[in-house]
């Protein structure tokens, strides 16, 4: 009896032993995270860090910039998060033809609010830092960027978000924003013109009708490039020239995914496209010349 | 008075000799034989068949023949001086015209780009100029040497309208923009009624009627 109770208050004062250094393994780590909350997020991804993963989207508007280089003021861009793990920030942005990845640190700011500093590789003469806060429960993002190098015509940029996601569909169709302005360095110095999009534009759906000579024989040149392109920029493609990206940036579905599209386009797409280049070229050599 | 005649006369000559100069021009881009190269590149419907390919051929390597009557034809001194030329000169335009310029015309006409009243324009064009061409030669035949002038005359205003359709297409697309279609609907009309009518003009205030 006696051995009884002697072996249960050893366990008893083992057990208490076992909890006090739970309390004190749980208290340390307290300290440990208020020691480092402004730099790392030492605990495993929550949920709503993943939910932080995909596309943001919108203007990237300069903020600093030199008007005798010819700035372009405003693209669309598309700030993708890839990947967050321990306080890692991995994630690539879209934008005017390119595509370049980003690197860089993750703090929780409370609130489920997030800080990000991240930097493109380096190596492109285009790359920069960005800086930029997450608001996982509005799902935006918002900051700035700076260039690695000061002598490009925009140094510094800023932009608001909202997460968007991206999805090809091919009977999205173009916005009354098309026919709203005039082609980008469209002016012509012989005709004292510009060149404008018309209503055509944007009634011809190119992914999801199949085209035929008496469709298209009858449009501007220009007219024929956006429906055409509109393919592309359903697909998601990111423009190089500012001709066409001007245009399908003002488009509220259009977001910059990808730089080559080739090998996603529908047959139907494929066909309609080569009509369509066939006259936008003959309509290019033979619109103003004498000649039929 | 004489003068200013021959001036005027030499300065149209010059004028028809940049024309033909550029219609010339266009009939090279065919050389050599292609089927999908200028004007052919949005006809790729039609070219497939054999018929239309063979008429679009015929009628842009002989239509250039027509055109050296225009140099030939309109001068007394060489109706009056140098007759065979007048003569090699007008069976050139005839044998061209009769033979292949115009049934090639007609046939591709039915094809023609804008449509409906577009292909209209064309294939009546066609059957005009060859129904022209032919009475003239005719005339000639009864020895009516004002109704062959006249006739000739009517057929040269249509076989011009190669020059005037496309000398219109040009300014109208400088001064107004319009679509392509809509040019070639209105110059399908345009380069020949008013060759016509201008012709006419002409032969009844020559011969007053």
């Amino acid at each position: 009896m006696k051995k009884l109770f002697i072996y249960t208050f050893l366990l008893g004062i083992l057990a208490a032993c076992g909890e006090t250094e739970t309390a004190q393994q749980q208290e340390t780590l307290q300290q440990t995270e208020q020691i480092q909350q402004p730099q790392q997020q030492t605990v495993e991804i929550p949920e709503n860090q993943q939910g932080m993963y995909g596309y943001y989207v919108g203007m990237f508007e300069a903020e600093e910039f030199k008007k005798n280089k010819k700035p372009s003021y405003s693209n669309k861009i598309n700030i993708a998060i890839d990947k967050i793990e321990d306080g890692k920030i991995e994630g690539h942005s879209v934008i005017a033809g390119n595509s370049r990845p980003f690197s860089g640190t993750i703090t929780d700011k409370g609130n489920n609010v997030y800080a990000v500093e991240a930097k493109e590789p380096g190596d492109d003469k285009y790359d920069g830092t960005f800086s930029f806060i997450v608001d996982a429960t509005n799902k935006s993002l918002q900051g700035t960027w700076v260039a690695n190098d000061k002598k490009l015509a925009v140094t510094k940029r800023k932009y608001n978000l909202p997460k968007k996601v991206f999805m090809y569909k091919k009977d999205l169709e173009l916005e009354e924003s098309v026919v709203q302005d005039i082609f980008y360095d469209s002016y012509d110095d012989e005709q004292g013109t510009f060149e404008i999009p018309t209503e055509q534009a944007i009634l011809i759906n190119a992914s999801n009708t199949e085209l035929k000579p008496e469709d298209i024989e009858n449009l501007y040149k220009g007219d024929m490039e956006i429906i055409r392109n509109a393919i592309y920029a359903r697909h998601g493609y990111t423009f190089k020239y500012r001709r066409m990206r001007y245009i399908f940036d003002k488009i509220s579905w259009y977001i910059p995914v990808h730089t080559e599209v080739k090998d996603m386009l529908t047959d139907l797409e494929k066909k309609n496209i080569d009509l369509l280049k066939r006259y936008e070229k003959h309509s290019e050599a033979y619109y103003d010349a004498y000649g039929r | 008075m004489r003068t200013l005649k021959i001036t005027i006369y030499l300065l149209l000559l010059a004028v028809y000799a940049f024309f033909c100069y550029l219609m010339a021009a266009i009939t090279m881009q065919y050389i050599p034989i292609n089927t999908d190269v200028a004007f052919l590149r949005i006809k790729q419907e039609y070219v497939t068949m054999i018929h239309y390919s063979i008429s679009f051929f015929i009628h842009v390597f002989t239509s250039i023949f027509v055109l050296i009557a225009g140099f030939t034809q309109f001068s007394k001194t060489i109706r009056q001086k140098y007759y065979w030329i007048h003569q090699s000169s007008g069976w050139l335009y005839v044998v061209a015209t009769l033979l292949f310029a115009a049934p090639s015309g007609l046939i591709i006409g039915i094809y023609a780009n804008g449509g409906f009243w577009s292909r209209i324009g064309f294939c009546l064009l066609a059957v005009l100029w060859f129904i022209f061409t032919l009475v003239a030669m005719w005339r000639l035949k009864q020895k009516n040497i004002i109704a062959h002038q006249q006739w000739m005359l009517r057929s040269f205003a249509l076989a011009m309208s190669a020059i005037t359709l496309r000398a219109w297409k040009y300014v109208i697309v400088a001064l107004f923009h319009p679509p392509p279609m809509d040019v070639y609907r209105v110059v399908a009309w345009l380069g020949w009624v008013l060759n016509l009518v201008i012709v006419e003009v002409y032969i009844y205030r020559k011969w007053k009627g």
